[in-house]
């Protein structure tokens, strides 16, 4: 039985709204005036985000040596970054893309907003490879293939970092159309709504004139199952594809073959807590408790702690084949550097706060307290900062010559580039909460008490259902006791 | 039961007009639509604020035939990405000519280096094509009106419609079907140009 309502499940919405109730609680926060809190919220991220693009200015207009790299550490901060975002991004894909395609329906309630939080987090990590160039507007053009004038002196695709391009650009791509596809019948929902001339008019150009045509739906559904079909092996093969960006160099501490499943799983894990971030706040601030449950909140818990076992049995992997090659280099590297050395400090905060912290989502009553999860959220935020910094700073900083071994002091233009990202992430959030239905609107119906999916394709006699059927037996009832004590008979009598 | 929506009454004759039958309930407007099928009245289309699964039997749709075009756009752009970077890294010819570049005595044509890029631009053309391929397919484009404008089947409302010029349409039965299957509302609707 694959039904979403099973008697033995918990309901994915709670408290049996109905369908045109479902509409009005996503769309009552775009429809009301911002609260003082939104504003509060906002005026913080806009100006995390001006301080932010200010240091950036003056890291483009000063050049790099602003920030504390050096010749041993030609990696800081930048790429720690950029690894970092890029992982965030991963979450929304794995949602709307994997738990798609695993008939997880729970995902419905939250695949919107994960998913332009992927759309926000690869922006910030795009901003890393550009500005990290220096010259930024030479190298936005030169990573593409074209025709020039240079010999023609083509971009060399036997580099990874150029198939990291062709990788974070088609992961954009395709996650925003993936993103608005899905908001199609949404923003149709909104335009039908809109009592102001102007929200019908741009409604009304965005909504593509959705009409909810059964005939247009077949099309829909088909082209939603192929764009998660192909987001699946896409979100994979992106952080697969950064990894190796590390894994095919011979730096100890990267040239390591299990950097892809160990970053991907790494991804999972700090999107999912990022998710857990936003939406313990969105479903307060917007009300929608009822359709992002604690139900939801505890399933991400439970990818947590999974993807938090895998990273740690990564952590451990590499200590292990550091001891097992007998390689020096990889000896020295993890266990007098990184274990040990003068950044060992950053090693146990990323151990303790992506392995140790996350297994008290072992218990229930950790898993249900938002307060709880929330701080959670934050830590394995933190303690993913921390791995990609371990990876690139522990591993550059003591090169093959004791002579070239430095220290890494970011300065404060990289501080606050970091400061900017989340400005930059939180501010489109915000906006986004503001435009747009953070919840998937049809979805959450199609899954809500009232619609019973697959009962029908799997019991076509039921299918007469009709209006004879006591509305309130069915929703206290699973779809299948309902559609049993309904005689299809019944199904054409007059009302 | 009948009503007439405002504004669609006094349409000139050249609008083409819709007979609707509004639903409240999921399980109505499978019912109908099942039975006005195995009746043989034509069914033009429903209306629905989400997919409704078996809704496309009931209407008997043919299946979408947008997977062949998802393939076509998977072709297209695993053939682009091999001959680009086969062209760029590998080929000398006379006109814009590629300069193959010794990176470390790595071989020119290394088709394992080539795989992440191909499967990206694999999935790039195959996913662009698709999305394009259902805004043509169900002829949606940024400014366009639904071509029939029916009240609250994006909120909470299921509608069939009838096109009366159809061959086997029949209004008097259609009506008692919509009304045998509790429509809460019938009435014509006029098609936007």
């Amino acid at each position: 039985m694959s039904s979403a309502t099973s008697s033995l499940r918990e309901p994915l919405v709670t408290g049996n709204p109905s369908l045109a109730q479902i509409s009005d609680d996503i769309c009552a926060p775009m429809e009301r005036k911002p609260s003082l809190l939104w504003w509060a919220a906002f005026l913080v991220a806009l100006s995390a985000l001006v301080i932010g693009f200010s240091a950036i200015g003056w890291e483009l207009y000063e050049g790099t040596g602003t920030w504390g790299l050096n010749k041993t550490i030609g990696w800081g901060f930048d790429i720690t970054n950029f690894v970092f975002w890029v992982g965030i991004g991963h979450a929304g894909t794995l949602i709307s893309a994997i738990l798609f395609l695993f008939r997880q329906k729970w995902r419905t309630s939250i695949n919107r907003s994960a998913e332009a939080m992927t759309l926000f987090a690869v922006m910030c990590a795009a901003l890393f490879p550009l500005i990290h160039m220096g010259r930024p507007w030479f190298g936005a053009i030169w990573v593409a293939p074209y025709p020039n004038l240079r010999g023609p002196l083509w971009t060399n695709f036997r580099s990874p970092l150029v198939w990291d391009v062709f990788a974070i650009s088609t992961y954009f791509t395709i996650s925003a159309v993936f993103w608005y596809i899905g908001l199609i019948p949404d923003l149709a929902t909104v335009r039908d709504r809109a009592r102001t001339r102007i929200r019908k008019l741009i409604y009304g150009i965005l909504a593509l004139g959705w009409s909810g045509s059964n005939k247009h739906w077949v099309h829909y559904e088909t082209v939603y199952m192929l764009l998660a079909g192909l987001s699946t092996p896409l979100v994979l093969s992106v952080h697969t594809i950064v990894s190796m960006d590390f894994a095919t160099s011979v730096i100890p501490g990267w040239h390591t073959t299990i950097f892809p499943p160990y970053f991907v799983a790494g991804a999972i894990f700090s999107g999912f807590a990022m998710v857990l971030t936003l939406l313990i706040i969105t479903r307060v601030v917007l009300r929608v408790e009822h359709l992002i449950t604690i139900h939801h909140l505890e399933n991400m818990c439970k990818v947590i702690v999974a993807t938090g076992m895998m990273v740690g049995l990564a952590y451990a992997t590499e200590f292990l084949i550091a001891w097992y090659s007998g390689s020096n280099y990889e000896g020295y590297t993890f266990f007098s550097n990184r274990a040990t050395g003068p950044m060992s400090w950053s090693y146990w905060i990323m151990v303790s706060c992506n392995v140790i912290s996350p297994q008290v989502f072992w218990f229930k009553k950790m898993r249900t307290t938002p307060w709880i999860i929330f701080v959670m959220s934050l830590v394995v935020n933190v303690g993913m900062w921390f791995e990609r910094f371990v990876i690139i700073v522990t591993s550059l900083h003591r090169d093959y010559l004791p002579s070239s071994w430095a220290m890494y002091d970011p300065t404060w233009v990289e501080y606050l580039t970091l400061l900017g990202t989340f400005g930059l992430f939180f501010t489109l959030f915000l906006l986004f909460t503001r435009v747009l239905p953070v919840i998937a609107i049809g979805e959450v119906k199609a899954v809500s008490r009232f619609a019973k999916p697959h009962a029908h394709g799997a019991h076509g006699s039921a299918i007469g259902a009709g209006p004879g059927l006591d509305p309130h037996a069915a929703l206290s009832s699973s779809p299948v006791q309902a559609l049993h004590s309904s005689s299809p008979v019944e199904a054409g009598s007059h009302v | 039961m009948s009503s007439h929506a405002p504004g669609h009454a006094n349409k000139p004759r050249d609008i083409k007009r819709f007979l609707v039958g509004i639903f409240t309930e999921e399980e109505q407007i499978l019912s109908v639509t099942k039975a006005a099928t195995d009746a043989g009245l034509p069914v033009h289309d429903t209306f629905t604020p989400y997919a409704v699964h078996g809704l496309d039997a009931a209407q008997r749709l043919p299946r979408s035939k947008l997977t062949f075009v998802c393939f076509a756009g998977a072709a297209l752009g695993f053939m682009t990405a091999l001959s680009l970077q086969a062209y760029t890294q590998a080929i000398e010819s006379p006109i814009l000519s590629g300069w193959p570049l010794n990176v470390g005595g790595k071989p020119f044509l290394p088709l394992t280096a080539f795989i992440p890029v191909t499967f990206e631009l694999t999935v790039l053309f195959s996913g662009l094509i698709s999305a394009a391929g259902l805004l043509a397919f169900c002829g949606l484009f940024p400014g366009r009106k639904p071509r029939l404008h029916i009240d609250g089947v994006t909120n909470d409302r299921f509608a069939i419609a009838f096109d009366p010029s159809a061959k086997l349409y029949d209004e008097v039965r259609a009506r008692d079907l919509l009304h045998s299957h509790g429509a809460a509302e019938v009435y014509f609707v006029g098609e936007n140009a």
